[in-house]
Order: structure tokens, then C-alpha cells, then sequence
């Protein structure tokens, strides 16, 4: 689905964001893309989208250079973007001027969606909420059919029970012909949802590894005294919360904000896990 | 599927676009009538002013030129330098790349509202107001009668299109400058792309830098080139040539300016 390969990109020659960055992501999985502030989420996920332009390497997107921006692979990419705009009309307007660009465009799964999300049909889109309209454009996005659905920051703004509609939807919305990239912060968010987990740092991918393997290689748990088999230790209040090896095929839940920090700060030491 | 021209999107795109400009632009529209209208009523001659007649003897409708080209070229470069504005809003410029219609669409569809919508609905309102005052001076012309102090009945007003379309030197003179209009257009077009804030301000503080430079370079190489040398003339006039040039090379910068934005729009980052 996505191929990319030695990418170079950065807003400035001297300051360089990604350098030759490769990877590749294949339909049938939702990534989560995490990473510090600035590592270059948004911007990887822009690149994807041909919305900014590597330095060199190539990109390659269901067979398209996202660069070109050709109809057939945009009406194929579903991007919902941090911040976004709607226009002073109403979502049939909405509908009526943007999804015959879609020729998939699942009419009636909007609805359900619209019906689901508990919006208010017959409002404007510039008068609802930050989270109500971030809630249309997810269901615009989800009803076009896309097969790579680019999402950051998607659960900004919603609250709580949206938050666990957005996860049960995501989870349905999800087939073998897709690829789902949702970058996040909040990464309690995404938990049970994503199942290949992708780390930024240093101007490079840090981890790509699918739950399953990193619950086969890692475990997490919490001890009372720490000893040297921990890779990274974390204080809590009955203990610590501890990433370790999993030497004994342990069965554990992956505490995907453990695992962040541990990466960022035992990188070295991880490194060879996920080679 | 064609991915760079089809007409079923690109009659699409147009709808869409509608849904963004076409408000505003239509309010620009109803400003634009206010304004005519406005001129039209403050300036025709009235039976109660004491100025109704030109050197001719004509009622004294001269306003009316100055008036189409200053406001021709204050509308349709605010117009156009709008048009694209929304790519400068991080958040809106997503939205529009991420349409699913080609760059070669997305620039046609700017060309079409802003040289071709604007101008003609310009024209049709421009055109519209002036009959409707035309044509009500007309129906009042006995009420001049007895102030021209020259012998002979008041003649009537014409329309500035019955003006140019009846007269072969108007008509002449005007087709010379055809290209003109679309040039501004292409500029602020162009404007309306390249910078993220303050397009109208910015493009027209280009437009004059770059023709100051322009205008001096000129002149400097003219110099240079003539420096010594006597005039000589054919004894033919050379007017329809500069003319004829006038067209040529507006039309030429035209379709350059055009292929800028084109490349720019291509290039355009969020």
C-alpha cells in the first residue's frame, strides 16, 4: 500500500526531519504513529498525502507518487487533519458538492455514521462544535470508501463517549483492502485499537513493530524493587511500572505510554529487540 | 481515468468551488451594483444642477469612463486576488489540495471565475446600469430643453456599449486592449497563490516595483540604444504597430502569468 523509501524531508535544508527514512505499510492494519512533538508526524502523514514534498527518496502510494496529486490515487486517501475547516453550509450541501468526487461514496454508511455520532442534521457546519464537526468530517472521510485513511490527531476534541464511538467505528470501518495511519498523542485513545504500533525519533522511524510482536518480545508489568532484566523502570505509587524481556512467553497488556518512554529514553537498548 | 482534464469533475469542481466563493462573490456583486448605481445618481445630469452639457452640447455622461475603469480594475483584481487566497489558511489549503480533482482543474476553475465570471458579470452590470439610467435620461430629455444654450433640440444619451460597438474608431482603438483585463486578472491570480497574507497589498506592491524596474531598465537601454542617432520616420504612422504590439505582448504576459500560477499551485505545500 505505502512504500517509502530513503526519504529526505524537512521545512529547511539545514534542519533536516526525516533522513532516509524507509518503510512500508500494507493494507489490512491500523498504525499508530507516535513520536515527541516536532519528531514528524504530522509531516510524515502530509508526505503520504502529497501535501508536502520530500528533498529526495521516493514515495509511493497504491502505485502513485502522492506528489502528483492525480484524482485517481486523492479520491483513494481519506485525510482528516488536525485542524481542519467546513463551510458555512449544511452537511446535505456539504455532501451534495463534495461526494460525487468519491464515485464510492456510501451514502447511507454516512448517515449511519451521522446517526451514530449524535449530529444534528439540520445545523450548519460552521456552527457546530470543534468535536461535532470533527465528527462530520470522520464520517465524510470513513464514507468515501478510501483504502488509506490518514488520520492526526482524531480524537482532539471529542469527549469521552465519542471517544469510544470513534474506536468501535474505527474498528468497523476497517477491511483487508484498507490502510488506517492514525497519529496521536493521547495514546490511551488508541488502546485495543491500533495494532502496529510506529515510533518517530531523531529523524528517523525509532520502532515499527505490531502489538503482537512487541507483547512477544516485551512485557509489562509492575514490580515493587527493580533488578537488572528491566530495560525501563517508571515509579508508581504501589511500585514501579516496568518494560522488561519477555523471557518466559508471559502474557501482558501492552502499556503503549510505558512503551513510548521507554523508547525514547533506552533506545539503544531496544534496538536490537526490533531489528 | 484521465487524471488530468475530465469535464464531468471539472463542471464538479465548479459547483463546489461555489459553495466557497460564490457567497462572497456575490456580495462583492451587490457592492459593485451599489457602487455604479451610487456614481450614476450622485453625477447624471439633472434639470436642478447647472453643468448638464459637455463641449458638444451633449448631456454630460464623460463620468462614466473613468468610473468603468477604475472600478473595472478595482473589482475584478479584488476578484481574482481572493479567488486562491484560502491556500494562505493551513487548514482550508488542505481541504482544496486534497480534493479530488487534478492541479490543471483546480487552476482552470480559477481562470474561469476570475477572468471569465468576473468580467462578464462586470460587464453585464456595468452594461445594465448604465441603459437603466440611459434610457430614464432619455425619457426625461424635455426636462434639458431649456437649458442648452445652444439653438436645437437636447440629442440623447448613448449607452457606453452602443458607443463602442457603432463607432469603428471605438471599436477599434478597444480590441487593441482586449487582453488587458485578463492580464490584471492573471496577476492577482498569481497574487492570490504565491503569498499567504495581504494578496491584494502585496500583489500590487509587486506589480508596482516590478514596473518601476521595468520602466527604468527601459528607459536606461533606450538611451543606450539611440545614444547618437537620428530620428528618422517613414512618413508613415507607426500607431497601429504599437497597437498591434500593446495586444501582442499583454496577451503574451498574460499566458505567462497564467503558467506561473499553474506551476505554483502545482508546488503549493500545507
Amino acid at each position: 500500500m505505502v512504500n517509502i523509501n530513503n526519504l529526505n524531508f524537512g521545512y529547511s535544508k539545514h534542519k533536516p526531519l526525516f533522513k532516509n527514512m524507509s518503510m512500508r505499510l500494507s493494507n489490512g492494519h491500523i498504525y499508530g504513529l507516535l513520536g515527541k512533538n516536532g519528531a514528524g508526524k504530522s509531516s510524515l502523514l502530509k508526505n503520504l498525502a502529497g501535501l508536502v514534498y520530500a528533498q529526495s527518496g521516493t514515495l509511493d502510494v497504491m502505485g502513485f507518487n502522492p506528489a502528483k496529486r492525480q484524482p485517481a490515487l486523492l479520491e483513494q486517501i481519506c485525510f482528516i487533519p488536525e485542524e481542519f475547516y467546513l463551510p458555512s453550509v449544511k452537511i446535505d450541501a456539504y455532501l451534495k458538492a463534495n461526494a460525487p468526487f468519491y464515485k464510492n461514496f456510501d451514502h447511507s454508511y454516512f448517515t449511519d455514521l451521522i446517526k451514530e455520532f449524535d449530529i444534528p442534521v439540520g445545523q450548519k457546519l460552521i456552527n457546530m462544535s470543534y468535536g461535532q464537526k470533527k465528527k462530520v468530517i470522520i464520517a465524510f472521510g470513513l464514507a468515501t470508501q478510501a483504502k488509506l485513511v490518514i488520520m492526526d490527531e482524531p480524537t482532539n476534541g471529542l469527549d469521552i463517549p465519542s471517544k469510544a464511538q470513534f474506536r468501535k467505528i474505527m474498528a468497523s470501518a476497517m477491511t483487508d483492502e484498507r490502510c488506517i495511519i492514525i497519529s496521536t498523542h493521547q495514546v490511551r485513545d488508541l488502546d485495543n485499537l491500533i495494532d502496529t504500533v510506529i515510533m518517530l525519533d531523531e529523524n528517523d522511524v525509532a520502532l515499527k513493530a505490531s502489538v503482537e510482536e512487541i507483547t512477544a518480545k516485551l512485557t509489562f508489568k509492575k514490580v515493587k524493587e527493580i533488578d537488572d532484566s528491566i530495560i525501563y523502570a517508571e515509579p508508581s505509587l504501589s511500585g514501579y511500572n516496568v518494560v522488561m524481556p519477555n523471557y518466559h512467553q508471559e502474557e501482558s497488556k501492552l502499556d503503549m505510554e510505558l512503551l513510548f518512554n521507554a523508547i525514547l529514553a533506552e533506545k539503544i537498548k531496544f534496538k536490537p529487540l526490533f531489528s | 481515468m484521465n487524471n488530468t482534464f475530465n469535464i464531468n469533475r471539472f463542471g464538479l469542481l465548479l459547483k463546489r468551488q461555489w459553495l466557497d466563493f460564490g457567497k462572497i462573490y456575490l456580495i462583492s456583486l451587490v457592492v459593485l451594483l451599489g457602487i455604479v448605481v451610487g456614481f450614476y445618481s450622485y453625477n447624471i445630469p439633472s434639470p436642478l444642477k447647472d453643468n448638464n452639457f459637455d463641449y458638444d452640447g451633449n448631456l454630460d455622461m464623460r463620468f462614466r469612463y473613468p468610473l468603468f475603469l477604475i472600478l473595472g480594475f478595482v473589482f475584478i483584481s479584488i476578484v481574482a486576488s481572493i479567488y486562491f487566497n484560502i491556500l494562505g489558511q493551513k487548514s482550508r489549503a488542505i481541504l482544496e489540495l486534497m480534493t479530488p480533482a487534478s492541479v490543471f482543474e483546480k487552476f482552470l476553475a480559477g481562470v474561469v471565475y476570475t477572468a471569465i465570471i468576473s468580467l462578464f458579470s462586470y460587464l453585464l452590470i456595468f452594461y445594465l446600469t448604465d441603459l437603466a439610467f440611459v434610457k430614464y435620461l432619455n425619457g426625461h430629455l424635455a426636462a434639458f430643453r431649456g437649458l442648452l444654450q445652444k439653438n436645437g433640440a437636447v440629442r440623447e444619451v448613448e449607452t457606453i456599449t452602443y458607443q463602442v460597438f457603432n463607432d469603428e474608431g471605438y471599436r477599434k482603438y478597444c480590441s487593441y486592449f482586449f487582453a488587458f483585463p485578463f492580464l490584471i486578472t492573471s496577476i492577482f491570480l498569481l497574487g492570490s497563490v504565491y503569498f499567504n497574507r495581504f494578496h491584494y497589498i502585496k500583489t500590487a506592491l509587486s506589480v508596482m516595483v516590478f514596473i518601476g524596474l521595468a520602466s527604468y531598465l527601459m528607459v536606461k537601454f533606450s538611451r543606450w540604444v539611440m545614444e547618437g542617432k537620428v530620428p528618422y520616420h517613414y512618413g508613415k504612422s507607426d500607431n497601429d504597430l504599437i497597437l498591434w504590439t500593446i495586444l501582442l505582448i499583454t496577451s503574451i504576459i498574460t499566458i505567462i502569468v497564467w503558467a506561473i500560477t499553474y506551476i505554483r499551485l502545482k508546488e503549493k505545500e500545507v
